[in-house]
C-alpha cells in the first residue's frame, strides 16, 4: 500500500515535471507585451523617438557632416581626427571614420524608434485623433531621418518594420535612391494628412511635414538638374519636381498663420524664446537635463575657448548679454567672414568680433587673441555651467520661404521672398531680371548667408554639384567622392544583407 | 621392618607420580581454562571478536559484550587466534597463562569508506568518476570564517585563492580551470542535498558543522547535477549524531593576527620630500615641498625644513589605522544524543572577527538543530534547522599611506585635512562615517527516506532558505566625497531572498546471483528562487546627528529610490544506473533533463548525459598473483553538462527609457532600445540593447576523464592519478550587430574553451602503530587552460594583432596608470594572458632613445626602453606581444603530520608556480623610488622620477608570482578527562612564512594576476581548546 502510494507521487511528480510552465514573466521593466497600450503609453513612446536626435552623436553630427566639411568653417587641430578628417576631406579614413558610423546609426535609431510607434499605436484602445497625431508625428520623424540619410549617403539599407529578431538586422540595401525618395514622400503625405497646424516646442505638425516635403521636392530638383551623381538617374521629372516643391511650400508661406517671418533678426535667436514665429521644427534640448543630450553644449562648438572666462557681447542697445566660452571646435573662416557685405547685419549683429567684461571693457577681439568671428546663434545667456539650452534649428520659418523662392524661380513672389530676407538683414534688394539658373543660384549664396551655421550648407552645396567647385579641401575629388559619404565598414562587414 | 617400608615407599611414589601425571593432564587435555579481554587499540572492549585454537580451529569462542572470553584449551602451549573483521589478526602464545588482555589493532580496509555523490552514496573502492574527500578532523584547527578557505591545497584540481584577508570575505574557488567568461566559474555547492548555490561565500555554514566535504571532479560525478556540474561541485555533509552516543562538545579558539612584514611607507619624509620635487621638476611643473602653500593654501615644508627638524610633524599613520594584533574568536556549542530510533544536534555558534583595520569587524551567531526518529523501523523523518545572524562593520579602505608630515589634528582640535576637498582623513571618516550590514540567513529542511524492501529506498526532501540583509550608510559631509558634495548622504540597501528546493528519489541496489549487482537512482526536483531588493538614498541634511536614521529629513528634491525583483523556476529529472560485475568491472550511466525559466523560449529544455567504466584489476587473479597492488583502479569517464550563466530576464525583449524636453517640460520616454553598456573615452558612448535571443542557451562543457586508483605495502601508499580534458562551448558573449538595426549587442552562444591537466595524489602512512603514526600526502596539480574560439571576428569585434595575426579582445577593466586594459582574451592562448610593451632595460642617452623608435619625452635619458618589435622604426601599439600569463604552470602542497601517544603535529605547505603578477606597485614604494635613475645614478633597473610620464603596460611591471607557503602548522595535545571524556588542546599557526621571488607584500592575487599593493598576508596564530563530553 505504502508503495503503491509513493510510486503515485513519483509518477506525478513527473507529470508536473512535463507540464510546468517555465515562461519567464519579465518583472520590472517595459517591452513590446506591456507597453504601448494607452495614450500616455503612446507619446511617451513618440518622446522616445524624438529624443533619439538629442544624442550627441547625432546632434553633434548635424554640425560635423553639415558645416564642418563647407567653406564657411574649419575645425581645430586637435578636436579629434575623425572630425579634422571629414573637415578636410581625407577621404581615404571615410569607410572607417567614427563620426560617419554614429551619425549612421543614431539615424537608425530614430527610424527604429519611430517604428515601433507606426506599429504598435494602430494597435492601442485610445482616442483616433491623438493616434492620427501620434502617428503622424511617427512618419515624420522616420522621413526627416531617412531625408538625412539619404542625401549624405546615398543608397542606404532600409527598415520599414521594428527590428525585433536577429534576422531583422539584416536589412538590404535600396535599390536605389528612387526607392528611399519614394519612401520619404510616402511617409510626409501621411503626415500632412493626419497632422494638424499645432505649434508645440520639439514637436512637429502639419507645416514641418509641408516644410520638409518642399525640401525633398527642391533636393531632388535641383540635384538631378546640376547632374549630381545617382540623382541623374532617378526617374521624377525635374520641373514636376519644382512644381511640387512649389506647391508644398507655397503652403506653408501662403496657406497658415502660425508660422511666419520674424521681423526683429535678432529675436530668432534669442534663446529664450523658442517659440518664435520662424520655429517650424527645433531639436529639444533644455539646460535643467541632467546628461549631454538632455541639455545642450553645442553653442560651445561655435565659441572660441577665452581662458575659460564668462565672456559679455555687446547689443545694438548697449546692454551687454553674458556667455561661456566655448570649445573653439568650429571656426569661421576669415575668407567667408570677409565675403559678406559689410553692411550685413548678419555680419555686423549676429557675428561677434570683440569680447566685453562685466564692467563693458573689451577684453578680447578678432584679429587678437580671439582666434575667429563668431556666430551669436547659439549663445544662452542663462547658461548653467557648461549646460546649454541651445536648440538647434533643424527647421526654420525663412529656409522654407527661400526654397519657396527657389522653386518659382525669378518671379514677382520669388524677389520678393528673397527681397525680404536682404531687407530684413539690412541689405539692398536682388539684381532684378535674372534668368532662372541665375536667380537660383543667387538664392543659393543667400541661404549661405541667412542659414549660416546652422547645419545646411553641404547640404545647398551637394545639391548644386557645388562642393568641389566651391571647399578648398575638396577641389581634386571627384563628384561621386565629394557627394555622398561610403557606407561605414562595419555596416558593410556585419549587415550579411548587403 | 625393610620390606614393609620399601613397599609403603614404591605406594607413595606410585601415587605422586600419578597425582603428577594427573595433573599434567588436566593442561594437556580439556582440563584448562583462558579467560581475558579483549580491546581496541583505543582502549574500548570488542565485542564478537573471534577466537580459535591455531591448529586446532573447532576449539573457540568469541568475546561477549564488554570484550570478555573464556576458552578451556588442550595445552598450556597452544596460541590463540583472535581475529576480528577491520582489525589484524593477532596470533598469541599462551606459554602456561591462564589470563590474558589482548590488544587488537584496526586494519586499514581497503576502499571500505562511504563517499557521498550526487542523490546518493557509494563506497570508495566502487567509484566510477573522479571524486575526492576532506575529512573535517583534518583542517578543523584551521582558522576560518568560511568553508572554502579550509579546502586550499587539499584537494588535487580544486584551486582556492583568498585574495582578501577581510573579515566575512569570500574566496575565489574553481576546478579544473576556469572555463566561462560571462558566466559563473564556480562550482556548484550543495549542503545536505540542498544546492545553495555558487561556491565563494559559503558563511552561512559553520566549519565546525562539517563532517565530511566530497569535491565531484568529473562529468561522471557532476554530469546529474545538470545544467549547474558544468564547473563541478562540491558537497559538504553536517555531522549527526550516530546511535548510542550522548555527547556534548566544546570547541573554543581564539586566533591573533599580525602582518607578516613590515609595511612598506615613508619613514623619511625629507626623502620623500625630495624625490616628490624630483618628480614634479623633471615634470615641468613646480615642486610641492619649498617651504610655501600651493594653489589650495596647503603649506608645504621645504626640504631642508624636513632635514633640520625645524617641521618635526610626523605622523605614523599605520599605526593609527591599523590593530596591532587583531584578534578573533570562535565558539561552538554542540549537544548530541541518539539511541536505536532517535538522534538529535543542537549546536550554538559564536563567531566575532576584527580585521586589521581599527573599527573593521564582523560578528555571527548561530544555531544548528538537528533531528531525525525512525516513526517506523523502516520510515526515517529528519529536520533541521539553520541560522545565521551577522553582523558586519565596515571601516576598511582607509589610507594608511597619508603624508606623514601631517598631523592628525589641527591647532583647534579639528581634522587637519589637507586642501578643500581632502577625502581621505583615516580617522574623521573611522569616527564619522557609517556602514553597517546586518544579515539573516534561515535554512529549514525536511526530508522522510523510506527503506520500502533492503535494496529499495525512496527519499523526499523539501528544504526553504529565507536570506536577508539591510546594509546602513552615511558618509558625512566634508570627509567624504559624495556626502561634501550632497552635503551629506545616507542610505539604506535591502535585500531579499527567498529559494525553495523541492525532490524526491528513489535508490535502488540489489545483488543478483552473487556476480551481478545492479544500483539504479530515479527522481525528480524542482527548485524556485524569489529575490528582491530596494534602495533609498537621502542627500542634504541640516545636521549629521541622526545619520540615517531620519531619511525624511533629507531635501526631498534630492531623493534616489531604485528596486529590482527576479523569479526564477528549475525543474528536473534525473537518474543513475550503476551495473557491476563480479565486483571487478563496474558501469556507470547518468542522465539529467533540466528545465530552467532563464533559458530562451526555444531551448527551455537541456539533456545532461554521462557514462563511465571502471576496471577493479586487483580483483583479477592475475594482479593478485603479482602481489604488489592491493589496489589498482582504472577509470574513464565522458560526460556533458551545463552552465546555466544567463541571468533572470536575459532572453527577453527589453524597452529603455530617457528624458525628453516636451513643449517647455520634461517627460519620461519610453521605447525600444536600452543601454546595455558603455565604451569610448570616459564611456560616453552608449551601447543598445534589447532585442530578445530565444535561442539564448546553457554554456555547455564535454569532460573525459582517465583515472587510475592505485595502493601498496597493505594499503599504506595511496596514489591517485587523473587526466582531464574539459572542453567548454557555446559560451555567453555579446554579438557586435549591424548599425543600421539600431543595436549595438546582443546575447548568443558562440566561443569555446579548453581545459585540459593532471591531477596527482599521494598518501602515506609510513608509521601504524599504537603510539607512533606519521603520515604524508601529496597533491600535483596542472592545468592547461586555452581560449579555442571567440566567435566569429567581425561579429564579436576582435582586435588583430598584426605581427601574428592573433584574434584577441580586451578583457576585464582599462587600468588609468596604463591606459590600457592589462588583460586579453586571446584565441590560442590561455583567459587573461597580459599584452603589452617589452622592455630592455632604461635609455641612458637621448641618440638611443631615438634608436629605439621613440619620440619627444618618451626618448629622454632615465625613460624604459621599449622594444620595436616589428622594426618599423616607431614604437606604436603594433609593438605589443604577450607579455605574461597570471595562470600558475602548477600547483603543489604537502602535508606531514605524525603522532606520539596524547601528542599530534602537522604541517601544512602550499605551493603555486609559473603564475605571473602584474605589480602596479613596482616604482611606487617607498622602497624603490630612491634607486630611480638620475643622471649620477644611471642605473639600467629603475627609470627616472617623472610625474608626467605616460607609462606603457610593460613586462618591467610583470614578475614571477610563484610561492611556497607554509600554510599551516598544528600541534595538539589529548587529554582523557574522567571517563570517557577528552580533551584537546590544540595551537595552530597559518600563514606561517612565504618563500617567493615577489617584490609586493604577496603574490596571491586574483584570477586576473594584477596585484594593488594592500597591505601584508597576516599570520594568525590559534589557540585553542575541544572538549568531548
Amino acid at each position: 500500500m505504502k508503495f503503491r502510494i509513493n510510486l503515485i507521487l513519483l509518477l506525478f511528480g513527473f507529470a508536473i515535471i512535463t507540464s510546468c510552465d517555465l515562461q519567464e514573466k519579465p518583472h520590472g521593466f517595459y517591452s513590446e507585451d506591456n507597453f504601448f497600450q494607452t495614450a500616455e503609453d503612446a507619446e511617451s513612446g513618440l518622446m522616445y523617438a524624438y529624443d533619439a536626435l538629442t544624442f550627441l552623436e547625432y546632434s553633434r553630427g548635424i554640425f560635423w557632416l553639415g558645416e564642418a566639411p563647407s567653406e564657411a568653417v574649419s575645425v581645430k587641430a586637435d578636436e579629434g581626427p575623425d572630425v579634422v578628417s571629414l573637415s578636410q576631406w581625407q577621404i581615404d579614413g571615410y569607410p572607417t571614420n567614427s563620426v560617419l558610423e554614429n551619425y549612421f546609426q543614431y539615424a537608425y535609431i530614430a527610424i527604429n524608434r519611430s517604428n515601433a510607434v507606426i506599429e504598435q499605436v494602430p494597435q492601442g484602445d485610445f482616442d483616433q485623433s491623438l493616434k492620427d497625431k501620434y502617428l503622424g508625428e511617427a512618419y515624420f520623424l522616420r522621413a526627416f531621418n531617412y531625408f538625412n540619410l539619404v542625401r549624405h549617403f546615398g543608397n542606404v539599407p532600409i527598415h520599414e518594420s521594428t527590428v525585433s529578431t536577429v534576422s531583422d538586422t539584416e536589412a538590404s540595401m535600396s535599390a536605389d535612391i528612387d526607392e528611399v525618395y519614394d519612401l520619404i514622400i510616402s511617409d510626409l503625405e501621411q503626415a500632412i494628412n493626419l497632422l494638424s497646424i499645432d505649434p508645440m516646442l520639439g514637436r512637429a505638425d502639419k507645416v514641418a511635414a509641408q516644410s520638409l516635403l518642399a525640401k525633398v521636392y527642391i533636393t531632388i530638383a535641383s540635384a538631378k538638374e546640376n547632374d549630381v551623381p545617382l540623382y541623374t538617374d532617378m526617374e521624377k521629372d525635374v520641373d514636376q519636381m519644382y512644381s511640387n516643391a512649389a506647391q508644398y511650400s507655397g503652403e506653408v508661406v501662403n496657406n497658415q498663420s502660425a508660422y511666419g517671418f520674424d521681423d526683429d533678426l535678432m529675436n530668432i535667436y534669442d534663446i529664450e524664446n523658442p517659440r518664435g514665429p520662424e520655429h517650424i521644427f527645433l531639436m529639444s534640448m533644455d539646460r535643467t537635463g541632467e546628461v549631454e543630450g538632455d541639455y545642450s553644449k553645442i553653442g560651445k562648438l561655435f565659441i572660441p575657448y577665452i581662458d575659460g572666462a564668462t565672456i559679455y557681447l555687446e547689443n545694438n542697445d548697449g546692454t551687454y548679454t553674458p556667455s561661456h566660452d566655448g570649445f573653439s571646435s568650429l571656426q569661421t573662416n576669415s575668407s567667408f567672414y570677409n565675403s559678406f557685405e559689410d553692411d550685413d547685419r548678419r555680419k555686423t549683429d549676429l557675428m561677434v568680433d570683440s569680447v566685453y567684461n562685466e564692467n563693458g571693457q573689451l577684453t578680447a577681439e578678432y584679429p587678437g587673441s580671439i582666434l575667429y568671428p563668431f556666430t551669436r546663434k547659439y549663445i544662452d545667456p542663462n547658461f548653467i555651467g557648461d549646460k546649454e539650452s541651445t536648440k538647434p534649428y533643424l527647421i526654420r520659418y525663412t529656409d522654407v520661404a527661400l526654397i519657396y523662392a527657389e522653386a518659382v524661380g525669378p518671379t514677382t513672389e520669388g524677389y520678393q521672398t528673397v527681397n525680404y530676407v536682404r531687407n530684413r538683414a539690412g541689405l539692398g534688394n536682388l539684381q532684378p531680371g535674372l534668368g532662372t539658373d541665375e536667380f537660383r543660384r543667387a538664392i543659393i549664396q543667400e541661404r549661405a548667408y541667412e542659414l549660416a551655421f546652422e547645419g545646411n550648407r553641404m547640404f545647398d552645396l551637394k545639391r548644386y554639384n557645388l562642393v568641389n567647385d566651391i571647399v578648398p579641401a575638396a577641389s581634386n575629388l571627384s563628384d561621386e567622392e565629394v557627394t555622398f559619404y561610403p557606407i561605414p565598414q562595419t555596416e558593410l562587414d556585419l549587415n550579411e544583407g548587403i | 621392618m625393610n620390606k614393609r617400608i620399601g613397599t609403603k615407599l614404591v605406594a607413595l611414589v606410585v601415587v605422586v607420580f600419578s597425582l603428577l601425571l594427573f595433573q599434567s593432564s588436566v593442561y594437556g587435555q580439556d582440563g584448562s581454562t583462558v579467560s581475558g579481554t579483549v580491546l581496541a587499540s583505543d582502549g574500548t572492549s570488542l565485542p564478537g571478536v573471534n577466537i580459535v585454537v591455531k591448529g586446532n580451529t573447532s576449539i573457540g569462542t568469541s568475546t561477549g559484550p564488554e570484550g570478555e572470553f573464556e576458552l578451556n584449551v588442550p595445552s598450556s602451549d597452544v596460541t590463540l587466534v583472535f581475529s576480528f573483521v577491520g582489525f589484524q589478526t593477532q596470533e598469541i602464545e599462551l606459554r602456561g597463562r591462564t589470563e590474558l588482555t589482548v590488544t587488537m589493532n584496526e586494519e586499514a580496509i581497503i576502499g571500505e569508506e562511504l563517499m557521498v555523490v550526487g542523490y546518493g552514496t557509494t563506497q570508495k573502492s566502487d567509484l566510477t568518476g573522479s571524486v575526492s574527500k576532506v575529512n573535517a578532523e583534518d583542517v578543523a584547527d584551521i582558522p576560518a570564517s568560511s568553508v572554502e578557505s579550509l579546502l586550499q591545497g587539499r584537494v588535487a584540481g580544486l584551486n582556492i585563492t583568498n585574495a582578501s584577508q577581510d573579515p566575512g570575505a569570500g574566496s575565489t574557488v574553481r576546478i579544473r580551470g576556469g572555463s566561462s567568461l560571462r558566466g559563473s566559474n564556480s562550482p556548484l555547492v550543495v549542503v545536505d542535498g540542498f544546492p545553495i548555490g555558487n561556491a565563494g561565500n559559503l558563511s552561512q555554514i559553520n566549519p565546525d558543522n562539517i563532517e565530511s566535504v566530497e569535491v565531484l571532479k568529473d562529468a561522471s560525478a557532476s554530469a546529474i547535477y545538470g545544467s549547474r556540474g558544468a564547473n563541478g561541485v562540491i558537497l559538504i555533509t553536517t555531522k549527526s549524531a550516530s546511535e548510542g552516543e550522548t555527547n556534548i562538545s566544546v570547541k573554543q579558539q581564539t586566533t591573533l593576527s599580525q602582518f607578516t612584514s613590515k609595511l612598506n611607507l615613508w619613514r623619511d619624509p625629507a626623502l620623500m620630500a625630495q624625490l616628490s620635487n624630483e618628480g614634479r621638476e623633471n615634470s615641468g611643473f613646480q615642486p610641492l615641498y619649498i617651504g610655501e602653500e600651493n594653489a589650495t593654501g596647503v603649506y608645504y615644508p621645504s626640504v631642508r625644513e624636513l632635514q633640520t627638524g625645524s617641521w618635526s610633524t610626523f605622523t605614523e599613520w599605520d599605526d593609527l589605522v591599523f590593530r596591532d594584533y587583531p584578534i578573533s574568536n570562535n565558539t561552538t556549542i554542540r549537544v548530541q544524543s541518539g539511541n536505536e530510533t532517535t538522534n538529535f544536534s543542537l549546536s550554538g555558534n559564536y563567531f566575532t572577527d576584527r580585521g586589521v583595520y581599527v573599527e573593521d569587524d564582523y560578528e555571527k551567531l548561530g544555531y544548528n538543530l538537528k533531528v531525525s526518529h525512525d516513526i517506523f523501523e523502516n520510515l526515517t523523518v529528519s529536520f533541521s534547522n539553520r541560522l545565521n545572524k551577522g553582523i558586519r562593520n565596515y571601516n576598511g579602505g582607509l589610507a594608511y599611506w597619508r603624508n606623514p608630515i601631517r598631523s592628525v589634528y589641527d591647532d583647534d582640535g579639528t581634522y587637519n585635512l589637507v586642501g578643500p576637498n581632502d577625502y581621505s582623513h583615516p580617522m574623521a571618516i573611522t569616527e564619522n562615517r557609517n556602514d553597517q550590514t546586518k544579515s539573516l540567513d534561515v535554512i529549514t529542511f525536511l526530508k522522510a527516506e523510506w527503506q520500502v524492501i533492503p535494496s529499495l529506498q525512496i527519499t523526499s526532501r523539501f528544504n526553504y532558505d529565507y536570506g536577508e540583509s539591510v546594509q546602513d550608510t552615511y558618509y558625512p559631509d566634508q570627509y567624504t566625497e559624495t556626502g561634501d558634495f550632497n552635503n551629506g548622504a545616507a542610505g539604506i540597501n535591502n535585500w531579499q531572498s527567498r529559494d525553495i528546493v523541492a525532490e524526491t528519489f528513489a535508490n535502488f541496489d540489489k545483488t543478483f546471483s552473487d556476480v551481478h549487482n545492479l544500483a539504479a537512482t530515479l527522481g525528480y526536483s524542482y527548485e524556485r528562487n524569489l529575490s528582491r531588493s530596494s534602495s533609498l538614498n537621502a542627500f542634504d541634511f541640516v545636521n549629521e546627528t541622526l545619520r540615517n536614521e531620519n531619511m525624511a529629513a533629507g531635501n526631498p528634491e534630492l531623493n534616489q529610490v531604485s528596486n529590482d525583483y527576479t523569479h526564477t523556476e528549475l525543474v528536473s529529472g534525473l537518474s543513475r544506473v550503476n551495473y557491476t560485475y563480479d565486483n571487478k568491472y563496474l558501469f556507470t550511466a547518468t542522465a539529467r533533463m533540466d528545465g530552467s525559466s532563464k533559458f530562451g523560449e526555444n531551448n527551455k529544455w537541456a539533456l545532461f548525459p554521462s557514462g563511465a567504466v571502471s576496471w577493479k584489476a586487483h580483483e583479477e587473479s592475475f594482479i593478485d598473483d603479482l602481489e604488489i597492488f592491493d589496489q589498482l583502479k582504472f577509470r574513464a569517464s565522458y560526460g556533458i553538462s551545463g552552465n546555466q550563466g544567463i541571468s533572470p530576464y536575459q532572453t527577453l525583449s527589453r524597452y529603455g527609457l530617457g528624458n525628453y524636453y516636451n513643449d517647455g517640460q520634461w517627460v519620461t520616454a519610453i521605447g525600444p532600445g536600452y543601454e546595455v553598456g558603455r565604451t569610448g573615452q570616459g564611456g560616453i558612448e552608449v551601447l543598445w540593447g534589447g532585442i530578445p535571443n530565444p535561442d539564448l542557451k546553457w554554456e555547455t562543457t564535454a569532460q573525459k576523464d582517465l583515472g587510475v586508483d592505485m595502493a601498496f605495502f597493505n594499503n599504506r601508499l595511496r596514489v591517485t592519478f587523473d587526466y582531464y580534458d574539459k572542453v567548454t562551448s557555446d559560451l555567453l558573449r555579446e554579438r557586435i550587430l549591424p548599425i543600421s538595426s539600431g543595436y549595438d549587442r546582443m546575447w548568443v552562444n558562440d566561443g569555446e574553451i579548453q581545459n585540459q591537466g593532471i591531477e596527482l595524489q599521494i598518501d602515506s602512512d609510513i608509521i601504524s602503530t599504537r603510539n607512533w603514526t606519521f603520515n604524508t600526502s601529496l597533491i600535483f596539480s596542472k592545468n592547461k587552460n586555452e581560449v579555442r574560439s571567440l566567435g566569429n571576428t567581425i561579429e564579436s569585434g576582435l582586435n588583430t594583432d598584426p605581427k601574428t595575426g592573433m584574434r584577441f579582445e580586451y578583457w576585464g577593466n582599462s587600468l588609468a596608470q596604463f591606459r590600457q586594459y592589462p588583460n586579453i582574451l586571446a584565441v590560442g592562448e590561455a583567459v587573461n594572458v597580459f599584452y603589452g610593451y617589452k622592455t630592455d632595460g632604461i635609455i641612458q642617452n637621448l641618440e638611443e632613445g631615438i634608436e629605439a623608435g621613440l619620440e619627444g619625452d618618451l626618448a629622454q635619458p632615465g625613460e624604459f626602453k621599449y622594444v620595436d618589435l616589428n622594426n618599423d622604426g616607431t614604437i606604436n601599439g603594433d609593438d605589443r606581444t604577450i607579455i605574461g600569463d597570471p595562470n600558475p604552470d602548477f600547483t603543489m602542497s604537502l602535508e606531514i603530520s605524525g603522532s606520539y601517544k596524547r601528542f599530534d603535529a602537522s604541517i601544512f605547505l602550499n605551493g603555486v608556480y609559473g603564475n605571473d603578477v602584474l605589480n602596479t606597485q613596482a616604482f611606487n614604494q617607498p622602497s624603490e623610488t630612491p634607486l630611480r635613475w638620475t643622471p649620477d645614478n644611471p642605473t639600467n633597473k629603475y627609470p627616472s622620477l617623472r610625474d608626467s610620464r605616460n607609462t606603457y603596460l610593460s613586462d618591467w611591471w610583470v614578475e614571477d608570482g610563484s610561492f611556497l607557503r607554509i600554510q599551516n602548522l598544528n600541534l595538539g595535545y589529548t587529554m582523557n578527562l574522567w571517563q570517557d571524556n577528552t580533551a584537546r588542546f590544540f595551537v595552530n599557526a597559518s600563514n606561517l612564512y612565504t618563500f617567493t621571488k615577489f617584490d609586493g607584500y604577496d603574490p596571491e592575487v586574483g584570477s586576473n594576476g594584477i596585484y594593488w599593493g594592500g597591505y601584508p598576508r597576516l599570520r594568525k596564530l590559534t589557540v585553542g581548546v575541544n572538549l568531548s563530553l
